[in-house]
């Protein structure tokens, strides 16, 4: 059972199933949820994809970003223009706008990412900032007015496929070579390049994927709400991704989903609670921060925890494993 | 460890209990507004978007007020024979939730029209949801583009600033005759943004000139750079058509350096900020609004009343006033069609002619865009709003 | 010369305005340079200082002494409960907890003022009579007078209290290595509240003194101003007390010729463009030594 689950081909037979299930069911509750539960639905998985990228950044890769929604709008915008101006196919304006956002990642990355722990935070914020100015006064954004005319082609059944795909590929790369070294990185970065990890390489690979998923993600949102300014995209819409991966905990992908959930349905949830939830947001960094360092579930790893909950049932192969 | 994560937890849960605590005694009391009568038939319910928190939230708390005298208004005799109910809901000023709240109006608690939400960039992506739901919205707040053309559910009660806008330059530029202009544009501002396009071509229309154009962006507190380069333009006045704390701060400066020009600026200027933070500096400035509360009609006599007497003698401002008349013409046109469908009143809201709103006279034209009638010119004088001129505006 | 004038104006306007970034940027260089940490709050603590200077100033029976004395005096406690509260249980784990922790501070201080003193701009009542006085073609007022001068003297009275005083001696001796500090017989604690207290007090003045010469006070002001006093603090040289005040002179006379050259539009962005290529080309900054890292 085990062999063949490690056999690549299996494993991809394995996703496409995943992935047809996964359609299959959402289409199927599409027709059943009232719009509004959908549409919270939709948004978390708008969350979810966006928050496992700056997961892979933040969490698995130890580098604090400060500028995810600079991605997000990159992505929102490149997609819009795309399906907009040059009638692009919806999911090809996905598609560019992940892609253009993953290239932004990646000259950004070179220089910035020679910088390290809080340099890197404040140069990552500050290009947020140089972004939202450059949008604001770009003539093909529309300014401050905003894109105006973008289809609502986004749907339930497409955002959750895409974060199932995110979901598995976050989950393979972090158990492969790759992710190992992403997590070596974060542990402690001078050992890591002593043994012999190139670290920068491994930093921008994290930054590219990390901005690929913020630009899919943007480019999700511009096609829901049909109409994006330079506003939505500030540096409080980079907190909250971060809360989501820092309340889930930092690098555990089983906390991104939770979080994901949790942080996006606790404003509808908790309507009386608004006003106050800036105030919950900060009290509550500070409270996971002084007693979960590493978040909520941070350290849980996905894989890992499905195979002990495997493993439970036969306690004395458990046993013999630990 | 064990220790560690019960006191972690602990303390978690009694901040986060407090804290609902607190905003759950702060939070107001949902918006019953049926009263328990014996009706046998079923509310017809209005759902109002718009923002009770955040940046924003002073016009939709406004709104609301409105709304409220409106719904109250509208229950002592019923439409159809049925009471009158409003779902109220907060966006907060933010899109997604925006969508999230239209959806649930129209899907769970269907209402037959929303009313909301007072900024342009919400009505849009709101407009989109509504039309293609077939539920009737009504804005009591946008001004901007783009908003009608959405589609044949769509509709605002507004004084557009395609209309103000120009009436107002005609004045300062013709009237006043001061026709050298200094404008300045919010940049981050989708509104200053909009309004300096419409200002800039009724200048040049009127025989004015721009002779420095500058930028500001909202939250800036600094504007000394910007004021040294009007005053060695020596402009006859200063146009800005941003909101009021920035016109107020901009003054501010204006006067210390010794410009002795005046303001004009669009119906953003209207706030009481902008007086309590410029000061003497505003004083002369001019803005127009789509409602003031001088020199009333008799129908808005009635509403200024009545909304005295409700709100603690408060003064009801243009967002109360057209929040108010949203919901009214939208009563008339479910009483004169008979039916509380949006699919059939929704035609005979289009054709609403020179209906005599608390906030003037409005006319849906063939595009549902409103003309309303007239433009109020306010000017601002003993740290007050003051009426300068109503320009009447004719409906073609 | 119309356009000489005019520069020699905004050389001014930038002078002034480069002096509430420096004021802001003297606090946060002296707490990164002793603690090592980003205080990102410290913007908050500014705007804290603005909003008490403000509540202060409107009891009437104050004048701008004790309304400047007060406002630092309430931020120096708030400076310290933050440290105790927020950071010092953390002093230990990684640098990422810390930075995230302030963020929470940062988040909780200006979503706090919102809901108690309400989300709108304030104007700042008059608390000393602002004069102008012409020089040549060109106006200076008494508000950028008083603030590039206390700007001048905080520094120096920062920077001689830091080299000649027992105290900036531990702390300097803190700032190399804690634990050998510690081991020489330095209360690390007592240091740490009393960096944050000088540090945060700072901000306070500065938060008055802005409040005063923008007439304006909002409860988001902390967090641009923060972000670009720190970005002066970096061009300075992060740890470097005169190299603050140069950053911040720097970083208001661009956004002044900026604004002068017509590219208003782009006036936030040139602060962290300035910050970036800074970061990117002399990490250490115009008077920052370079550090080596240590394993």
């Amino acid at each position: 059972m085990k062999k063949l689950l490690d056999n690549w081909l299996v494993q991809f037979l394995l996703f496409l199933c995943v992935l047809g299930l996964t359609a299959f069911i959402t289409d199927a509750i599409g027709d059943v949820l009232p719009p509004y539960l959908l549409m919270i639905g939709l948004f978390i998985g708008i969350n979810l994809i966006m928050a496992l990228g700056l997961n892979l950044i933040t969490g698995v890769t130890g580098q604090l970003s400060l500028g995810h929604a600079a991605f997000m709008s990159i992505g929102a915008y490149a997609s819009a223009i795309a399906t907009v101006n040059y009638h692009v196919p919806f999911l090809g304006g996905v598609l560019i706008g992940g892609l253009v956002a993953c290239l932004f990642g990646i000259v950004i990355g070179f220089p910035t990412l020679r910088l390290t722990g809080d340099y890197l935070a404040i140069a990552t914020l500050g290009f947020a900032e140089i972004v939202r100015v450059q949008f604001t006064n770009m003539k093909i954004t529309n300014g401050a007015i905003g894109f105006l005319g973008i289809q609502g082609s986004t749907t339930f059944p497409i955002v959750m496929t895409i974060a199932v795909i995110t979901l598995v590929l976050m989950v393979w790369l972090e158990n492969s070579r790759n992710g190992r070294a992403m997590l070596a990185i974060r542990e402690d970065e001078i050992a890591s390049s002593a043994v012999g990890i190139n670290t920068t390489l491994y930093k921008i690979q994290a930054f590219a994927i990390g901005a690929f998923c913020a630009g899919v993600g943007g480019a999700l949102f511009a096609h829901t709400t049909t109409f994006i300014q330079p506003t939505d995209f500030g540096f409080m819409k980079s907190v909250d991704i971060l809360s989501i991966v820092v309340l889930g905990g930092l690098g555990s992908i089983p906390g991104t989903i939770i979080g994901a959930i949790v942080l996006t349905a606790a404003p509808e949830i908790l309507r009386p609670l608004a006003n106050y939830r800036m105030m919950v947001y900060g009290v509550l960094l500070v409270i996971i921060m002084i007693f979960r360092p590493y978040g909520l579930l941070g350290g849980v790893n996905l894989r890992q925890a499905v195979r002990r909950a495997f493993m439970l049932t036969k306690k004395k192969q458990a046993g013999r494993e630990e | 460890m064990f220790i560690k994560k019960s006191k972690a937890l602990v303390v978690l849960s009694l901040i986060m209990s407090a804290l609902i605590l607190v905003s759950g005694c702060g939070a107001s009391k949902p918006a019953e507004t049926a009263p328990s009568g014996g009706e046998s038939k079923e509310p017809i319910k209005i759902g109002f978007l718009g923002a009770k928190t955040g940046d924003v939230a002073i016009y939709g708390l406004n709104t609301l007020k409105g709304l409220n005298m409106a719904i109250e208004e509208l229950n002592k005799e019923g439409v159809l024979g049925r009471k009158v109910q409003l779902v109220e809901e907060d966006n907060a000023g933010q899109k997604d939730q925006a969508i999230n709240i239209t959806n649930k109006l129209i899907s769970q608690d269907k209402v037959v029209a929303i009313v909301g939400d007072p900024t342009t960039g919400i009505t849009r992506v709101a407009g989109q949801i509504a039309n293609s739901k077939n539920t009737v919205i009504m804005s009591a707040g946008s001004t901007g583009t783009n908003v009608v053309e959405i589609g044949p559910y769509v509709f605002r009660d507004t004084l557009l600033d395609t209309i103000a806008a120009p009436a107002t330059m005609k004045y300062v530029i013709q009237d006043k005759g001061w026709k050298n202009v200094a404008l300045i544009t919010s940049k981050n501002n989708d509104y200053s943004v909009s309004l300096s396009k419409i200002f800039s071509d009724a200048i040049k229309s009127n025989g004015g000139n721009i002779v420095i154009e500058e930028f500001i962006q909202d939250k800036d507190t600094d504007f000394s750079g910007q004021i040294t380069k009007i005053k060695s333009a020596n402009p006859d006045v200063i146009v800005f058509s941003g909101y009021y704390t920035e016109g107020a701060l901009i003054m501010k400066k204006a006067r210390e350096v010794g410009i002795k020009a005046v303001m004009v600026g669009g119906d953003g200027l209207q706030g009481d900020d902008l007086m309590k933070i410029g000061g003497a500096a505003v004083e002369g400035s001019i803005s127009y609004a789509g409602f003031s509360p001088e020199q009333p009609t008799p129908n808005t006599e009635k509403f200024i009343n009545a909304f005295k007497a409700k709100y603690n003698n408060e003064l009801p401002d243009l967002f109360a006033a057209q929040g108010y008349d949203a919901l009214m013409i939208i009563a008339k046109a479910i009483k004169d069609s008979g039916s509380a469908d949006p699919v059939k009143f929704k035609d005979t809201l289009a054709k609403t002619k020179n209906y005599d709103g608390v906030s003037g006279s409005i006319t849906f034209q063939e595009s549902r865009e409103p003309i309303k009638s007239p433009v109020y010119l306010l000017e601002v004088k003993d740290g007050k709003f003051a009426l300068l001129k109503k320009v009447p505006v004719e409906v073609k | 010369m119309p356009i000489l004038n005019n520069l020699m104006q905004q050389l001014v306007n930038g002078l002034a305005l480069g002096g509430i970034y420096a004021l802001i940027a003297l606090g946060y260089t002296m707490v990164y340079g002793i603690i090592g940490m980003i205080n990102f709050a410290y913007g908050e603590i500014f705007m804290f200082g603005a909003y008490a200077g403000l509540v202060l100033a409107l009891t009437n029976y104050v004048n701008v002494y004790t309304a400047l004395l007060g406002a630092t005096l309430i931020t120096m406690i708030l400076g310290v409960v933050i440290e105790r509260v927020a950071y010092k249980p953390i002093r230990r784990s990684s640098r990422l907890s810390a930075l995230i922790s302030a963020i929470g501070v940062s988040i909780f201080l200006s979503s706090f003022m919102v809901r108690v003193k309400g989300p709108n701009t304030r104007g700042f009542p008059t608390l000393f009579e602002n004069r102008i006085f012409e020089i040549g073609n060109f106006q200076i007022t008494i508000y950028q007078i008083v603030i590039i001068g206390v700007a001048g003297l905080m520094m120096l009275g920062l920077h001689l209290f830091v080299t000649y005083t027992k105290m900036g001696r531990a702390m300097r001796a803190c700032a190399q290595d804690k634990d050998a500090a510690s081991l020489m017989g330095v209360n690390i604690d007592r240091v740490i509240s009393v960096t944050f207290a000088i540090g945060s007090g700072l901000a306070g003045t500065a938060g008055v003194l802005a409040g005063i010469y923008f007439n304006a006070v909002q409860p988001y002001m902390g967090l641009l101003a923060g972000l670009k006093a720190f970005a002066a603090a970096v061009l300075g040289g992060i740890g470097s007390i005169p190299g603050a005040m140069i950053g911040g002179i720097v970083i208001g006379l661009t956004e002044i010729l900026g604004i002068t050259v017509n590219l208003s539009e782009y006036k936030d962005a040139f602060a962290f463009a300035i910050l970036i290529l800074v970061l990117l080309f002399k990490p250490s900054g115009i008077m920052g030594r370079k550090a080596n890292k240590k394993v």
